[in-house]
């Protein structure tokens, strides 16, 4: 809300400065976004008087010019063609143009210019807005105009504006008048009420057009309205005698300064109480109205209505609109049609001041997409009293300037409505609410500061609340319109005074999650944080088939674009775009990690809630990084969450390389990937110079029930460790696992560890063969062991190793 | 036999003193001491010399060997300890060169600062919780007292899945599902990612809040400061003040704006607080009674407290994060600052 601080002084008596005026504003509950000075747009540039001319020694297109500025004379050297004598606007040496320019003393081709002269777009203004002034030349000013003064006072953009955020709760405070009265109240002084003065014309006034009407009646023979639920008051008034002409001039920088373009006096009209009083108007030319009858109805389906911008409006039957007798005039509250609005020649208006159902119009402004000061203002909602007062002021304007002769009477056709609400509250209610005493007498004037007064009857209080407050309801919104003048600084701190002891704490899922970045973190990984939502260009990226789950995805309607606009169903796809993102930003090498949730439609289109599961991705590039890096972060997260029967198979996952893939299977189920990016993905995500990894994992497919269980001590050997080494010759096939699997399952005693430590490929092996070297470890927690003790438990697991994988010693 | 044992002893010592090497000294002693050394055979020798003279040899032969025992000990000390001294010398590396070995990673600015928030109210008896971030139109907004074409959904510009479910706008989301399933005293904290379809150079489609709510038999706007004012002071310093505003928000009254001091000038003026000493970080309330009861807790008896904001402000006002966009660019050089 544009509030011009001098239109706010119609009401209330501003002692202020517009910053001490903010501050209080803010301090109950209306948020000052800015103050714009209308003559802060450029700085330094004056009125000047061009005294004398001459033409410049070493240039045939410069004058040099000496002005006066009011305090002294400058030299200033310009390319206008002056003659000498003109009232101009000047910048002077360090003034602030409206585009930024900077204007500095200097020389021209050997000549001093201490300034440079203006036109419009130098301090900011368009031809529309200044008035007399034209595009092209220079600012010109009658003769007489005071020197030296700002020259956009001097063209009357004098005003400060604040620009006050007016909450969804107060639509009314969207109104100058409504809003002077909280001005009044943060600055305890009283608001006056808006001025009303008119009177129909005497009947025998002549009339100029030859309608010889006097009362309301004979213009409108009447208002029906068939859906008092969508408008629950309609008021008409008409004028005629019209003269269409330009408005008063305060009325047209008034307007300007709250950016609305004038256009002529009865339009302007309209604007100006919508921005005073908040009721947006309409005006009629009679003209068109056939039948001189006004219905409201809802529309027909399909029904047409071309607005006043030209646009072709189909309709439907949610919608309100106001017909005449045979079609639509103007879809309510949002725009009046194209035929029946204000011409240079209109003879008799209809003023229109209805209150539209607020979610109605929301609702067709939005699907029509069609939208006008009047609709914004109804969205936001409109009382019952302001289509009166707006009508009256409209009227009060019209006999004010003259531009119409009233005729008498008026429509008004409403529903019954509430005046008045009555809140019943305790003093004891409030200081629960607040934590505050709340002294009785301060209430009660701060409440009738708010026009809010407050009745005693067998020691219950009871606030009454007028028609306009329809944000009041109950006792929290006395509590809040008390507190918010009396002052926040009167609530003290508290700490659960009196409220019970709670336990506060994370649940296990959240402990899961904090441990994993733990984990992560100290294997040397950072931590990324991408966005949620993705381009539907993941699938083919990342060469999903159309049977990958990973393809259902939650598209969003409105998405900022195509490529944010499906929720991510895998990690992978951010980590391997952030993965690029540094190699493309000449990032050497990167360590990362995310924990993140996945979306997972039940089934689409959503009707229910989808999975959401968390997921942990990693992803690394660069000096050190290769398939073993990896694996050793996923098997540190995996031992940290007491996973010890994690598997490791050969992955088909069609973004990895074929032979440097792995899935995860814990308990026989897939927990998730680790591996090499295909040479081809990585291309596709626009890297080709580095190798990258990627591995993602369900936390709740890794975390299980022992995920936190604490560990119980186990004993260890005091006694020496034995190892033995053991190479043998297996089939290039076999896993190192599988091996390692044959080792365990001999059960040999005293075994402690093993490991394979090496592998190796010759000619003298054999094609298809390689030479693998196990270590084995042996101990027992009471005594040595003997050679001959270990030696028979070496011969069970070779033995084991040659039967289950085909081991031969050289 | 006295002038052998003499110029043994001369030739030993003047061997000793010629040694330049632990190794060197070793060698004398056994060229002199050893078994079959030359004062050792001196001893065997010993046979041959007539028995009165014994005794006296006997005594001339240990003070010889003592004599070159001693002078070993002693050059052999030195030169170990000089050898010593050497190897060290030889092995000085510079101590400044680089580490070697694996560097330990780093959690994202953001999982910093929620980890922060969930200690401190944690401490004040907040349990937490986390919700659906695809949440249906009904706790996202209705619940809320946010009815369906109302103009305070304005307020926030939303991702709509279809016309029932959305993208959830506020964790607040989640205040009504808890409300809707527990009983009093509730208290707690839900972190999480919010969305908001605004995309600008000062926005980001996705953030984080942080939301707070407290329901109970008697809760007031003093707890909601006091629990506030220790959020502020744990988080940025103890010197922190708050200050609370009148505001609007649907699911509270009375609603409040909360600004603390700024923390880069601590009150004084900066480029952070616009000069004005202040920085609003969050919005907070009384739970509307309307809210309790559509949630199915009885307004008459209960009352409560709310607030919600924004994690990624928080950080960035702390690390002095000039760009909300950096926090999700996961650019490395960014990302290996907040060790």
């Amino acid at each position: 809300m544009l509030a011009p601080i001098s239109w706010l002084k119609d009401y209330v008596d501003i002692n202020v400065s517009a910053e001490k005026l903010a501050k209080k504003l803010v301090a109950i509950g209306f948020e000052v976004e800015d103050i714009i000075y209308q003559n802060r747009r450029a700085t330094n540039v004056v009125v000047g008087k061009i005294i004398h001319v001459e033409k410049h020694p070493n240039a045939d297109r410069l004058r040099v010019t000496k002005i006066d500025i009011g305090s002294g004379e400058i030299q200033v050297v310009t390319n206008v063609p002056v003659e000498g004598g003109e009232t101009i606007a000047v910048a002077l040496d360090g003034a602030k143009l409206a585009d930024g320019h900077e204007i500095k003393r200097g020389e021209l081709r050997g000549v001093t210019s201490e300034g440079m002269l203006c036109g419009l777009e130098e301090v900011g203004l368009s031809a529309d807005e200044a008035e007399g002034q034209k595009q092209g030349d220079i600012l010109r000013f009658e003769e007489g105009t005071p020197l030296g003064i700002n020259a956009l006072d001097a063209l009357g953009f004098d005003d400060v504006i604040l620009d006050v955020a007016v909450t969804a709760n107060r639509p009314d405070c969207n109104s100058i008048y409504k809003l002077s009265k909280e001005v009044a109240v943060a600055l305890g002084t009283s608001c006056r009420e808006p001025h009303i003065n008119f009177e129909p014309a005497p009947s025998d006034k002549q009339n100029i057009y030859g309608f010889s009407g006097t009362k309301i009646s004979d213009l409108l023979k009447g208002v029906e309205v068939q859906n008092p639920e969508l408008c629950p008051r309609y008021m008409a008034a008409g004028v005629k005698n019209i003269r269409i002409q330009p408005s008063s001039k305060l009325i047209r920088s008034r307007l300007r300064a709250v950016g609305i373009r004038p256009i002529n006096n009865i339009v302007d009209i309209t604007n100006y109480v919508l921005t005073e009083i908040g009721q947006p108007m309409h005006a009629f030319d009679s003209r068109d109205l056939e039948g001189s009858k006004i219905v409201v109805r809802n529309a027909t389906d399909g029904e047409i209505c071309v607005s006043l911008d030209g646009k072709q409006n189909k309709l439907n039957k949610y919608m309100l609109v106001i017909c005449d007798e045979v079609r639509p005039v103007a879809i309510a509250g949002i725009m009046g049609g194209k035929d029946s609005g204000i011409k240079d020649d209109t003879h008799e208006i209809i003023f229109e001041a209805a209150k539209f159902a607020r979610d109605n119009i929301r609702r067709t402004s939005r699907t029509l997409n069609l939208r006008s000061d009047s609709s914004t203002r109804f969205e936001k909602g409109i009382d019952f009293a302001s289509q009166q007062l707006g009508l009256e002021r409209a009227l009060t304007m019209i006999y004010e300037s003259g531009a119409g002769d009233i005729l008498d009477g008026s429509y008004d056709v409403k529903i019954q409505y509430q005046k008045e609400r009555e809140i019943p509250f305790t003093l004891k209610k409030l200081k629960e609410i607040l934590g505050c005493n709340v002294p009785k007498a301060t209430l009660i004037s701060i409440l009738a500061r708010l026009g809010i007064s407050v009745s005693e009857a067998d020691g219950r209080l009871v606030a009454h609340v007028g028609e306009d407050r329809e944000d009041i309801v109950g006792v929290n919104d006395i509590a809040e319109e008390f507190i918010r003048v009396y002052g926040y600084r009167h609530i003290k701190p508290t700490l659960f005074e009196y409220a019970s002891l709670t336990e506060g704490g994370k649940p296990d899922s959240i402990r899961v999650v904090d441990l994993v970045k733990d984990v992560l973190c100290a294997s040397g990984l950072r931590e990324a944080v991408t966005y949620s939502f993705t381009s539907p260009t993941f699938k083919t990226k990342l060469r999903l088939p159309d049977d990958d789950a990973r393809v259902k995805t939650i598209k969003l309607v409105n998405p900022i674009g195509e490529a944010l606009s499906v929720m991510r169903t895998t990690l992978t796809h951010s980590m391997l775009e952030t993965l690029a993102y540094n190699v493309t930003h000449f990032v050497s090498h990167a360590e990362l990690f995310e924990v993140a949730r996945v979306y997972l439609p039940k089934s689409l289109p959503l009707s229910e809630l989808p999975d959401e599961r968390e997921k942990v991705c990693i992803g690394i590039y660069g000096e050190g990084a290769d398939y073993f890096k990896l694996k050793g972060a996923v098997e540190n997260l995996l031992e940290a969450l007491n996973v010890s029967n994690a598997e490791y198979v050969r992955s088909s996952e069609p973004f990895l390389h074929p032979g440097r893939g792995a899935d995860v299977i814990i308990g026989g189920e897939k927990a998730g990937y680790l591996g090499e990016v295909h040479p081809d993905v990585a291309a596709d995500y626009g890297v080709d110079n580095f190798r990258l990894y990627v591995a993602e994992l369900f936390i709740d497919k890794i975390a299980g029930e022992d995920a936190l269980k604490h560990h119980s001590f186990a004993p260890f050997t005091r006694f020496p460790v034995v190892e033995r080494d053991l190479a043998v010759v297996v089939d290039e096939e076999v896993f190192a696992s599988d091996m390692l699997k044959a080792a365990a399952s001999a059960k040999a005693a005293d075994l402690v560890g093993f490991k394979v430590f090496d592998t190796y490929r010759s000619e003298a092996i054999g094609e298809g063969k390689k030479s693998v070297a196990l270590r084995f470890y042996f101990a027992n927690l009471t005594r040595t062991l003997t050679d001959a003790e270990i030696n028979a438990s070496m011969d069970k697991i070779l033995s084991a190793l040659k039967r289950k994988v085909g081991a031969k010693i050289r | 036999m006295k002038e052998k044992l003499d110029s043994i002893k001369c030739a030993a010592l003047e061997c000793i003193s010629d040694a330049r090497t632990s190794a060197d000294i070793a060698a004398v002693r056994v060229k002199y001491l050893g078994k079959s050394g030359e004062i050792s055979l001196i001893m065997r020798d010993m046979a041959n010399v007539p028995k009165e003279d014994r005794p006296a040899l006997g005594k001339l032969v240990n003070e010889v060997r003592g004599e070159v025992e001693s002078a070993l000990d002693a050059k052999g000390a030195e030169l170990v300890a000089q050898e010593k001294s050497a190897r060290l010398k030889a092995e000085y590396i510079d101590i400044t060169l680089d580490s070697t070995g694996h560097k330990p990673g780093s959690l994202h600015p953001l999982t910093k600062i929620r980890r922060e928030l969930v200690d401190i109210f944690a401490g004040m008896g907040f349990k937490v919780a986390e919700g659906p971030e695809i949440e249906s139109d009904l706790y996202n907004f209705q619940l809320l007292n946010i009815p369906k074409d109302h103009p305070s959904r304005d307020m926030q510009d939303t991702f709509y899945v279809n016309e029932n479910f959305v993208l959830r706008t506020q964790t607040s989301a989640m205040q009504a599902r808890i409300m809707t399933v527990s009983r009093p005293p509730i208290r707690v904290v839900i972190p999480g990612k919010v969305y908001r379809s605004d995309d600008d150079a000062s926005h980001s489609p996705i953030f984080n809040q942080f939301e707070g709510l407290a329901v109970d038999k008697h809760i007031t706007m003093g707890d909601l400061q006091g629990c506030l004012t220790t959020f502020a002071k744990k988080i940025f310093s103890e010197d922190t003040k708050i200050r609370l505003r009148p505001s609007y928000f649907p699911f509270t009254e009375p609603s409040v704006e909360v600004d603390v001091t700024c923390s880069m000038c601590h009150g004084k003026g900066c480029r952070v607080c616009k000069g004005t000493g202040w920085v609003e970080i969050l919005g907070a309330g009384i739970v509307n009674p309307a809210v309790l009861d559509m949630c199915g807790i009885d307004s008459k008896l209960f009352s409560g407290f709310a607030f919600g904001f924004g994690i990624d402000r928080i950080a960035m006002i702390k690390y002095g994060i000039p760009n909300i966009k950096l926090l999700y660019e996961n650019d490395m050089r960014f990302l290996a600052q907040f060790n």
